[in-house]
């Protein structure tokens, strides 16, 4: 019984989930006039910049394992 | 909306997990992607979830009323003045804000001293003029919660870089907010003959477009008591925060406004004590 995702899977997941974040969040932004959508975007923006900001942690993890190996 | 919202953020939730839990039990690699993906928008969705909105029809009914008695007040008591909206130094407590209306139009204003003599009164004698609360003053308190810093402690440049970012982003209040601060022309007059030193920057020009205060303010406009001379609930509060920033009393000059409603103009002008 163990966990069935590596650590690189779960850097692909952090990768998709916060480009589609990212993405939405650039979008729904009031800076480009869509302010009907009843959301907290400012949660949301944080909500993708922690994701996107998660997923360059496992980067720098993966090029210091790189950098460091024999 | 913000019930199913809740639901369906709670049964992601639940689907989530138990499939993230079916997949350590299978070590099944899909099921822990489809667990992952359903406990995080599940998540995301009982996060995210939209604020206590309220419908802009509501906003200029409840509103509305109030400027309508405010403008009824100063005709029928023949107030011809223009609202001058005091900065904190007029006022034993620094966190009030009020409109200093005279019944003359060439009445002087009064020194901070008197003005502290009748800070809790509505209407002063000698002259005949009023010290009323501005409409937009909860408003400018607002600001400043968001902003977390008060305006007496702050100048017009930082008014100017920071209230569009409260306008847009962080209270939705419009789509776009442009602050132009300069001399006026009589100021480039004197400047240009005497020296560029000592400019006086005293004239404030607000751009706001796309506010949610549109119907609100072409109502207000039909008020000339409210219009003219206090200003409606949004330009207000602005000539609260500039009353404040620059530490001098500021009134509001004009205000314009397309037929459609979305763009209102604003001039201020920020007076010498």
């Amino acid at each position: 019984m163990n966990f069935p995702l590596s650590f690189w899977d779960i850097s692909l997941w952090l990768a998709v989930t916060a480009i589609i974040l990212l993405i939405t969040s650039e979008l729904t932004s009031p800076y480009y006039g869509k302010t009907n959508l009843l959301i907290n975007k400012k949660r949301l923006k944080n909500v993708a910049l922690t994701i996107g900001v998660l997923f360059l942690i496992t980067v720098v993890i993966r090029i210091y394992e790189i950098t460091t190996s024999p | 909306m913000r019930e199913s919202s809740k639901v369906i953020g709670y049964t992601l939730l639940a689907f989530g997990m138990l499939s993230l839990i079916l997949s350590i039990f299978y070590e099944h690699v899909i099921m822990a992607f489809i667990g992952l993906g359903l406990t995080f928008w599940g998540a995301l969705l009982l996060f995210i979830r939209s604020e206590e909105y309220v419908k802009e029809k509501l906003l200029n009914s409840t509103m509305l009323p109030t400027l309508t008695d405010i403008n009824q007040v100063f005709a029928e008591l023949g107030y011809q003045g223009k609202g001058i909206y005091l900065p904190p130094k007029y006022f034993k407590n620094t966190g009030t804000s009020k409109v200093y209306i005279t019944q003359n139009k060439n009445t002087d204003l009064l020194t901070p001293e008197e003005i502290q003599q009748h800070e809790n009164k509505l209407f002063i004698k000698n002259p005949e003029a009023a010290l009323i609360t501005p409409p937009g003053y909860s408003l400018s308190k607002l600001f400043e919660k968001t902003l977390g810093k008060s305006f007496a402690k702050t100048d017009l440049e930082y008014l100017q870089q920071k209230l569009p970012k409260i306008f847009i982003e962080d209270l939705e209040i419009a789509e776009n907010l442009e602050i132009q601060i300069g001399p006026s022309k009589a100021a480039e007059k004197v400047a240009d003959s005497v020296s560029l030193i000592h400019l006086k920057y005293d004239i404030v020009h607000v751009k706001i477009t796309g506010s949610i205060y549109k119907d609100l303010c072409k109502e207000a406009r039909k008020l000339s008591h409210v219009c003219g001379t206090i200003g409606c609930p949004i330009c207000s509060a602005i000539a609260c925060a500039i009353a404040e920033a620059s530490g001098n009393p500021v009134t509001i000059e004009k205000t314009e406004c397309t037929e459609d409603g979305k763009v209102m103009e604003a001039h201020y002008r920020i007076l010498e004590d």
